[in-house]
């Protein structure tokens, strides 16, 4: 179990891993745990800001397990999950967020449970803030988060268009930032979020909706497989 | 590679900037139109545009003097066989296309360079319309909007475009502060492919129509993305037909791929005449003037 002494946020327990972006951040303002620690620990705490990696039917065991050491209302990081569906049977998680994905604005999304709790979004905000992020309301959360889907799948094409040899990587980076003024280009973009979150994400939407939209590219599996 | 003399078929905002550009490369450009006086009005534009630039500080008073010297408007049938390239930027429509292909075979030298700005044909079945000694100097070259300012040109090699042209053509356009690519005659090539789901799954995530979703989508890949603008504003700004199009273009010509399939909603917009910005209303309403 790792003990911060640059704690601020004694009354708050974030669950993260070690590839979480905001990682080397979080460790410097609360106690970190991972998964683990968390369901064994015997620690009281106000909240729970979760921020695991999981797709939904993990996250639901998780959050289910996690209820029974805390009475703490619960933030969730969402962005691998059927959002609407862990709100509806994990009645703990008050917000969820998504913070999985790498953000070229450092910024990211959340949504709340009850649309009127200002104390939630001062909570929200006091976290953003202390990791020198934006943050976003995304009103009543259904399938997924916005930005993860849509970047999800713009850098799912790209893989499938290098597969297809229709261009070098290289030159389909250079064609989406010089041609549509993309920040990154998605190959690039794909590096920073992790192909595995992307493979994630995809898997999970494709699992959920059974829309071959949501296919992986055999090149993005190939990539990220190490990971999977 | 020398590209000193060019022509531009096609004046509409794509063959126009395309002149501009080239003119501004110091070549000598003829600009046609099917409609003459359409082509000497573009150029009109052109030089206004010049001016704009003068006042802005980008080029000097005798720079773009020399920039409209280069331009001049021909009809068809005038046009110097002994060109270095020829780039086709008109209607997209692709008899109209392979129409003017085999008009320009006949007109034009075997040395010259045959290029199509097409974003949506594929080069390999455009350069069927010409002679088989035509087809090795057949290749796309995809500018983009406005073609004076986005850097990127997409370089695509037919089926038998010789590799050698296009990669003298990169290198010709990389020396001159353009970013060209190289890709492979596949629907939409490189942008119009990969973008497609900027739109498409931004559309899923709203399903129905909703003005406050639709200002929640652009500002979250807006703040969270970095994108500059956001799919719904960028959509009623490129004419939701016209991405409607875009998009059912690629998703026939990948055999309806479920990664390509346009939105009801989109189709339902364009249906009621609600095409974006240039109508007034589409996804947003707009003042009218």
């Amino acid at each position: 179990m790792k003990q911060n002494s640059q704690s601020v946020h004694n009354n708050i327990m974030v669950v993260a891993l070690p590839d979480h972006p905001y990682y080397f951040e979080l460790i410097k303002h609360f106690k970190v745990r991972t998964l683990d620690e968390a369901i064994n620990s015997f620690d009281t705490y106000e909240l729970v800001i979760d921020l695991s990696p999981l797709r939904t039917q993990k996250k639901f065991l998780f959050l289910k397990e996690l209820a029974k050491t805390t009475k703490a209302d619960i933030v969730s990081d969402l962005t691998l999950c059927w959002g609407e569906w862990i709100m509806k049977y994990s009645p703990q998680v008050k917000a969820s967020v998504s913070t999985l994905f790498y953000s070229p604005n450092n910024a990211f999304e959340y949504s709340l449970r009850d649309e009127l709790d200002s104390e939630m979004v001062k909570t929200i905000s006091q976290f953003a803030q202390t990791m020198n992020q934006k943050m976003i309301q995304h009103k009543d959360l259904k399938l997924s988060f916005h930005y993860p889907r849509t970047i999800a799948m713009i850098i799912n094409e790209a893989y499938f268009a290098v597969g297809e040899k229709l261009a070098t990587a290289e030159d389909i980076d250079l064609a989406m930032k010089n041609g549509v003024n993309y920040p990154l280009g998605p190959i690039e973009w794909g590096q920073k979020i992790g192909l595995h979150n992307i493979a994630q994400l995809l898997e999970e939407l494709s699992t959920i909706t059974r829309d071959d939209r949501y296919k992986l590219s055999t090149e993005l599996k190939l990539q990220a497989f190490k990971y999977l | 590679m020398k590209i000193e003399k060019v022509v531009v078929i096609g004046s509409g905002t794509m063959g126009q900037g395309i002149a501009q550009w080239f003119a501004q490369q110091n070549c000598q450009v003829q600009m046609v139109d099917q409609n003459y006086e359409f082509a000497l009005k573009s150029l009109e534009k052109i030089k206004l545009s010049f001016s704009k630039l003068v006042d802005k500080g980008k080029f000097t008073e005798s720079q773009t003097k020399v920039f409209g010297q280069n331009l001049s408007v021909k009809k068809l049938e005038d046009i110097d066989p002994l060109a270095d390239l020829v780039i086709e930027a008109i209607i997209e429509n692709l008899e109209v296309k392979k129409e003017l292909f085999l008009t320009l075979d006949k007109l034009l030298s075997s040395s010259v360079i045959f290029a199509s700005n097409t974003s949506s044909f594929s080069i390999t079945q455009l350069a069927q319309a010409v002679s088989e000694t035509r087809k090795n100097n057949f290749l796309g070259l995809h500018f983009f909007n406005p073609a004076t300012i986005m850097k990127l040109v997409e370089v695509i090699n037919g089926l038998e475009t010789n590799p050698e042209i296009s990669k003298k053509i990169i290198e010709w356009f990389n020396t001159r502060k353009k970013v060209a690519c190289l890709c492979s005659d596949s629907p939409g090539f490189i942008v119009n492919r990969v973008a497609r789901n900027f739109y498409g799954e931004a559309l899923r995530a709203v399903e129905t129509y909703s003005p406050e979703k639709f200002s929640e989508v652009d500002l979250v890949m807006k703040e969270v993305g970095g994108f500059k603008m956001g799919p719904f504003e960028l959509m009623d700004l490129i004419g939701i037909d016209i991405n409607l199009s875009v998009t059912e273009s690629v998703y026939r010509s990948f055999y309806e791929e479920a990664r390509f399939k346009p939105h009801r909603l989109q189709r339902d917009l364009v249906l009621a005449g609600r095409l974006g910005k240039k109508s007034g209303k589409g996804f947003y309403q707009y003042e009218t003037k």
